[in-house]
């Protein structure tokens, strides 16, 4: 049994004056800030919120990838996700041969460039948040944001990559002729083994995409003594791709595309959050308990709320009502190659009951 | 004789010094102190790794990390319920090398896009390197009973496994700064 990890760290500092006349500055400046500290008033600090952490990423470029083996079977760069297995218990193996998230017109991948991710007035936000302000009572939640959505007048539409102020709720904005803007391309070009049949070659692309308004939060239930959470994704891409290729990489088939992709998926909400749980065989459980009925007679037989209990038809009203609990998906096209099969749109999805369990294929 | 001349002067020319310096000492006043900044800042280039080989020593004693009774690798393991099983980062291991990461307090004033004349703060500048070297860099997300593998009824089922190598192009600055009104 050896567990312990064996951490060596060599960092090296660039020498000089800098140390020194930085705390020279740091006590001349505290001298003077003496002079300058005042006493807030009650009203000052009322409006004092616990901050949070904004991230943003500037000029920011990713890319990993498989390289094609040279004579002697070597790989300079090796990117592979394994450990799965099909249900006929044969492995599976998912070769990236490129992921990247590259700035505007990338061309699926071929010309990577820098791309900004969140806004300074509008980063990805790592933050405790006060449940109370979000209909999560009296719990301190744990929220990892993208840039939040703002009022229609001064954001830019989600889907349009030629986007205006003014246009829509999206912070991220789009590239311009002289500004690279905030959406990124994204994509993953990969080869999916099952057993020996190496013959799948999936590669996905997403342009310009905008994934603001997502968020993760995670809490404690006390009832249950378990994490609970909820995950809102709202991804916008004015076009999202899908093709197969060989091996090689060299020829490929029919593209998929799909225009004017939004998916706003919504898993778990205030009253009914995701439970994840790891049972006694060791497998991942995600959970999402299904709402209580009414008590008898507490909604009454015409389902108006004169006739019944008025908190518990709020609740229920709320529950089937709520846009923000429903997942939607919209297709502006979808085109297989040169046919076109139109638009399509999945609307108010409300997951009401969700058990997903891993389930160990191993002999 | 001679000796105490000297330390006499020595002593005179001490205190002159030191009447000297105090002299030259000035309150900085608003001005002025606006000017000085804390400047520069650090520059790292590191090699990380993490039980890359299973430690210095491989025997049948100390363990291999081929010995299907031994595990090499960290493992990070974190329950999700009072009772319940644990969520695991598992088998941790691999070399990460980077060179000319900086790390920096910069001001932003101007640039992005018309934001940085709005936001008008300091941020934590985190310079990435521009290529960050994995040398056989594995871990694995799994669902186990039990904290420990060597605990009596351990049970795992892995979920997935990641295997990374070679050079990682990685380019950019994060920038790390407190929202909300602080």
């Amino acid at each position: 049994m050896k567990l312990t990890p064996n951490l060596h760290y060599r960092a090296k500092r660039v020498p000089g004056i800098v140390g020194t006349s930085f705390v020279l500055s740091v006590l001349l400046a505290a001298g003077m800030a003496n002079a300058e500290l005042e006493d807030l008033s009650e009203n000052e600090l009322s409006e004092i919120d616990g901050a949070g952490i904004g991230v943003v990423l500037e000029d920011f470029k990713f890319s990993h990838g498989t390289d094609v083996p040279d004579a002697d079977g070597n790989q300079a760069r090796i990117f592979k996700i394994g450990g799965l297995r099909s249900t006929d218990g044969r492995d599976v193996e998912i070769v990236v041969n490129h992921l990247y998230i590259s700035g505007n017109g990338s061309n699926y991948g071929q010309n990577l460039s820098p791309v900004n991710l969140g806004r300074l007035v509008n980063p990805y936000r790592i933050d405790v948040v006060d449940g109370n302000n979000i209909g999560i009572r009296d719990k301190a939640v744990l929220e990892f944001a993208a840039p939040a959505l703002v009022d229609v007048t001064q954001g830019y539409d989600c889907m349009n990559s030629g986007a205006l102020a003014g246009s829509g709720v999206c912070s991220s904005r789009p590239a311009t002729a002289d500004f690279m803007g905030e959406r990124p391309d994204v994509g993953m070009q990969m080869n999916v083994a099952v057993g020996d049949d190496r013959s799948a070659n999936i590669n996905i692309h997403a342009k310009s995409a905008v994934i603001d308004g997502s968020y993760l939060r995670l809490w404690g239930d006390d009832d249950r003594r378990q994490m609970v959470g909820q995950f809102k994704l709202n991804f916008h891409t004015p076009e999202l791709s899908i093709n197969a290729c060989s091996q090689d990489g060299l020829s490929c088939g029919s593209r998929i595309t799909m225009t004017n992709f939004a998916l706003e998926l919504a898993i778990g909400n205030q009253l009914q959050p995701v439970f994840f749980d790891v049972d006694g065989t060791g497998n991942f459980v995600v959970e999402v308990a299904a709402i209580d009925k009414p008590a008898p007679g507490a909604i009454g037989a015409d389902g108006l709320r004169g006739s019944s209990n008025a908190e518990t038809w709020d609740f229920y009203e709320d529950y089937y009502t709520n846009p923000d609990y429903r997942s939607n998906l919209h297709i502006g096209n979808f085109s297989v190659g040169d046919r076109d099969f139109g638009s399509a749109r999945v609307e108010g999805m409300l997951i009401q009951h969700l058990d997903i369990r891993t389930r160990d294929l191993a002999p | 004789m001679n000796r105490r001349y000297c330390q006499a002067v020595l002593a005179t020319l001490l205190l002159l010094a030191v009447n000297q310096a105090a002299g030259e000492l000035d309150r900085l006043n608003d001005q002025d102190l606006s000017e000085v900044s804390g400047q520069g800042g650090i520059y790292l280039s590191g090699d990380i790794s993490i039980n890359e080989m299973g430690g210095p020593i491989e025997n049948s004693y100390f363990g291999r990390c081929d010995d299907p009774d031994k595990k090499c690798g960290a493992r990070l393991a974190y329950r999700l319920k009072e009772g319940g099983g644990w969520m695991v980062l598992d088998e941790i291991k691999g070399d990460f090398a980077f060179e000319g990461l900086t790390l920096r307090v910069r001001s932003i004033d101007s640039g992005f896009g018309g934001d940085g004349e709005q936001f008008n703060g300091d941020v934590m500048e985190i310079g990435l390197p521009d290529t960050v070297r994995f040398n056989d860099v594995r871990f694995r997300i799994a669902g186990s009973n039990t904290f420990r593998p060597t605990d009596p009824g351990f049970q795992q089922t892995d979920i997935f496994a990641v295997e990374m190598q070679g050079e990682v192009i990685m380019e950019g600055n994060l920038l790390v700064f407190p929202t909300g009104n602080p």
